[in-house]
């Protein structure tokens, strides 16, 4: 039994459409005319307990928005959500014991209040034992590092700061699902491994079901197994994170640098599509040529410094589907 | 089920916070002063040295105008306005939507908790020395103390109701500054605040009977000044519980809307 089952999802905006000129402007006092925006078209998925999935996808793709409707606070224009047997938008708060939510761009916190203060009210507001309260609170200071800060008011936290009181706030009620839109967003390289660390020990020990959205590929390389992968409100990708890299992961880029510079470089097998000075990038599929092979030809003429061969991180394979198009995906899964 | 312990812990922090905002608590009773001084000498020139004008006597009058001053100071303690409406345009109000709470119900609690700390460490000293110094005439029953102080709270919930309700508007209209306006007019002049009713028109005073707005501050001030007594009292009682009841299916009203179109539109 999936734990999180969507089936063609959608949803609308009615955006009101801005007249311009005087004649414009009374003509909106009178009748607005809107524009329809659909920020989700047609997404199906159902996810299973204890999965952590990466839902990735460029700007204004529509991640927030199923987020959003996953979470209850916004109403689908059709299609069907379920979150633990529950239809979140018509049991908002029902569904809110169930869930954990982080939402990277603010927080969840109130303003005012010193950090300890609002977990105090989260521990009335969702009915955690003193007890409960107690261990998690020791369980995510430790990790988190939350009591350099506990007695500071939320407004005066650090981003850093802010993103960790937020994400053990969401997760002290023990919810069985966690939604976390953008958590590493505005951290610093240390700060981003420590959330992974944390949102990974998590999803191991207390077999959290995780839905991930990032700009960061890195969170999914090391967090995630599956990813969807969405595009203008549609899905172009769900499976197994390892096969897109196969797929994609077959081209390497060879880097040399030379002691002359030619004009250019004709190699067979593989394409310079970069230089800068005598430096070369060469893009070639390991399918129909070795490394070693491109360096024999290019030695037949040049004299070689020095070289680099680079396997494509999956950040540089999600950039080429964002630009190239998605027909190339493997199975596509189509629900 | 009415979880009476998690709208308490709302009281708690935001008595809590208020302390941490004391000179927002020093600000606010400065203007109030400031009011308190200047209504006080509009009305000594009124009076121009007459004992009662109406059927009240100045002593009377300059009662009215302290209670009043002091129940604007309560019911001024409250979250802003702005504050809600911020958090409406920001769509920060619908992760409070995500909560196992009602929302509307959980403003007014954490009132209660700002409203009391201004109440003990403000209000209450300064208008018990007004008090004592003054000539002005307190209540001698103890009973009267009573209904003022029912009387009064009602009026309070009266006063949240409709503000929130109106605050919320800005839902559902682009600009709501006009109405707004109105809004605080109509409040600050039918409600009695700064003129009692007996000395409108007689039109004007019927029609501010008919209103919710005279329960805010002109019964609760009646009461204490002993304008009106006995059945009188338990009648205006009557008619604030009804126009509590009112304001509150009002603002229901207007909240159900209001989030169904945040759920709808999105934040
Ligand atoms: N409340 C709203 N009213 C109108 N349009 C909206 C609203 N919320 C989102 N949109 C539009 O819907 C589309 C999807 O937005 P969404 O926030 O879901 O994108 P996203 O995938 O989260 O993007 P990002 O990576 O930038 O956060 C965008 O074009 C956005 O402009
Ligand atoms: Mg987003």
């Amino acid at each position: 039994m999936p734990i999180i089952e969507v089936e063609h999802l959608m949803k609308d905006f009615m955006i009101a459409k801005r007249e311009t000129g005087f004649l414009g402007a009374v003509k909106s006092l009178v009748k607005r005319e809107h524009i329809k925006k659909e920020a989700v078209k047609d997404i199906s998925f159902s996810i299973k307990e204890g999965e952590m999935v990466g839902y990735i996808g460029p700007n204004g793709a529509g991640k927030s928005t199923t987020i959003k409707m996953l979470t209850g606070i916004l109403v689908p224009s059709s299609g069907s959500v379920k979150v633990n047997g529950i239809i979140p938008y018509e049991n908002r708060q029902e569904n809110a014991k169930n869930i954990g939510v982080v939402f990277g761009q603010r927080t969840q916190l109130w303003w005012d209040l010193p950090t300890i203060e609002s977990f105090e009210l989260l521990k009335e507001i969702y009915q955690v034992s003193d007890k409960r309260f107690k261990e998690n609170m020791d369980t995510f200071t430790e990790i988190l590092g939350l009591d350099e800060f506990l007695n500071t008011p939320v407004r005066q936290l650090s981003l850093g700061q802010r993103m960790r009181a937020d994400i053990a706030a969401s997760l002290l009620h023990d919810p069985q699902i966690l939604f976390l839109d953008e958590p590493t967003i505005g951290l610093d390289v240390v700060a981003k491994e420590k959330m992974r660390t944390f949102i990974k020990e998590i999803n191991n020990e207390r077999k959290i079901t995780v839905i991930l959205t990032t700009h960061d590929m890195e969170d999914i390389e090391k967090l995630c197994e599956r990813m969807i992968l969405i595009d203008h409100g549609q899905k172009v990708y769900d499976g197994e994170i390892a096969v897109v890299k196969e797929r994609f992961g077959k081209t390497r880029t060879l880097i040399v640098d030379l002691e002359e510079s030619p004009h250019n470089l004709q190699l067979k097998g593989g394409e310079a599509f970069k230089e800068e000075a005598s430096r070369f990038w060469i893009r070639f599929n390991r399918d129909e040529v070795s490394a070693s092979e491109l360096i024999a030809q290019i030695t037949q003429t040049h004299n070689i410094k020095d070289l680099t061969v680079e396997e494509p991180a999956i950040e540089s394979i999600i950039s080429r589907i964002y630009q190239e198009g998605y027909q190339d995906l493997p199975e596509i899964v189509k629900v | 089920m009415f979880r009476f312990r998690l709208y308490w812990t709302f009281t708690k922090k935001a008595f809590l916070r208020s302390a941490v905002y004391r000179f927002d608590v020093w600000s606010r009773l400065g203007s109030n002063l400031i009011f308190l001084l200047m209504w006080g000498s509009i009305w000594t020139a009124l009076y121009a040295g007459r004992e009662e004008a109406g059927g009240v006597s100045f002593e009377s009058m300059l009662t009215y105008i302290v209670v009043s001053q002091f129940l604007s100071g309560v019911n001024g303690a409250g979250t802003p306005l702005w504050e809600i409406q911020e958090k409406v345009r920001t769509g920060d109000i619908s992760l409070e939507l995500m909560r196992p709470f009602d929302v509307p119900l959980r403003y007014l609690f954490a009132d209660f908790g700002s409203v009391a700390f201004y109440i003990l460490t403000a209000l209450l000293p300064l208008y018990t020395v007004m008090f004592i110094f003054m000539d002005l005439t307190l209540p001698s029953a103890w009973e009267t103390w009573i209904l003022f102080i029912v009387s009064a709270f009602i009026g309070f919930l009266i006063r949240y109701c409709i503000e929130m309700a109106f605050g919320l508007l800005s839902f559902f209209l682009v600009e709501t500054g006009g109405i707004v306006d109105v809004f605080y007019f109509a409040m600050s002049l039918l409600s009695g605040s700064v003129i009692p009713l007996w000395f409108f028109p007689g039109w004007l005073e019927k029609m501010a009977l008919y209103l919710p707005f005279q329960g805010i501050y002109y019964i609760p001030n009646a009461i204490f000044i002993g304008k009106i007594s006995g059945t009188e009292i338990l009648l205006s009682l009557g008619v604030q519980l009804f126009w509590a009841a009112a304001s509150y299916l009002l603002l229901r009203f207007v909240w159900n809307h209001a989030s169904q179109k945040i759920v709808v539109q999105g934040g």
